[in-house]
């Protein structure tokens, strides 16, 4: 402790100080940096496994998001039960297909 | 890797390097836990404080302003880790302080008789008020500017002025007493 030093001086007083810095010294430095150390590893693979967690969710959104896109796309692409009525009557009215005469002729009210 | 620059070792950590995170936690770790106990009057607590401290400023590094000196940048997270513990653990800490009579803290050299100069000290800290005790270790013991003081723990300088003052007078009653002791002897 310096005599010539006053209590409002806005200088540090360095023989407090080491007396403060020894009376407060810490024990087991290295097992303290060890510790944090350690915790910070483990902070740091939890990290990462968070982060594979997250792309598992994302991926399995963007899959059932490309199942349902993909469903509706088959169904817009698949002709629908009228057009495929329609497009076997147009056939057997053209005449050009070799039993289509009889197809008619079976399906006529008149036929006895 | 001891000469490389503090800047410069923040700079990797933020880059993701935990060697060189390493390196900075052990350097500064006796600080960091003295200012924590000077807070929390407790080492396990101060140890739990410093701990939470440094993994919050690993979390936060990328943050951090290369510009600007880490040590204060990483004082302040340890002060905000010391004095968030403190507010989950105040029932602990107000019984601390129960111990101590209000009549020792207006002459904190009578209570600390018969103790070793460092039991002295610790015993005269905690005679002092909170807000004391931190600005006298942080100012003489860790060399922190009264305004860094004052930013670290939102007052103004006026304040830690006025706080060192009182604080550093208290403590040299005791410092005075363990010199006349070893003098006598």
């Amino acid at each position: 402790m310096r005599d010539d030093m006053s209590p409002f001086s806005a200088e540090a007083d360095p023989e407090l100080g080491e007396a403060l810095r020894s009376a407060l010294a810490p024990h087991f430095a290295e097992a303290f940096v060890g510790r944090v150390m350690t915790q910070l590893a483990q902070r740091q693979s939890r990290s990462w496994d968070e982060e594979m967690a997250q792309w598992f969710w994302r991926g399995l959104v963007a899959a059932s998001v490309a199942v349902v896109l993909a469903g509706w796309g088959w169904t817009r692409v698949s002709p629908s039960p009228e057009s495929t009525e329609a497009s076997v009557a147009s056939e057997l009215l053209d005449g050009s297909r070799p039993v289509a005469d009889i197809v008619i002729a079976s399906m006529s009210p008149s036929t006895p | 890797m001891t000469g490389v620059d503090e800047e410069e070792l923040a700079h990797r950590a933020s880059r993701g390097e935990a060697e060189a995170y390493g390196i900075l936690v052990e350097r500064h770790a006796p600080m960091a836990r003295r200012v924590a106990y000077a807070i929390l009057e407790d080492r396990e607590d101060a140890d739990d404080a410093a701990q939470d401290g440094f993994l919050s400023a690993w979390q936060a590094i990328g943050r951090y302003d290369p510009q600007k000196s880490f040590r204060p940048w990483l004082m302040q997270i340890v002060v905000n880790a010391a004095r968030d513990l403190r507010r989950r653990r105040r029932v602990r800490t107000a019984d601390s302080l129960d111990r101590v009579s209000p009549a020792s803290r207006d002459d904190p050299a009578r209570v600390v008789g018969d103790l070793d100069l460092g039991e002295r000290l610790r015993t005269a800290l905690a005679t002092l008020p909170e807000r004391q005790r931190i600005a006298v270790v942080m100012f003489d013991a860790e060399g922190f500017s009264q305004a860094e003081i004052a930013g670290f723990l939102g007052i103004p300088e006026g304040t830690v002025k006025s706080d060192v003052f009182h604080g550093r007078r208290a403590l040299r009653k005791v410092l005075e007493s363990v010199k006349e002791e070893w003098d006598e002897r």
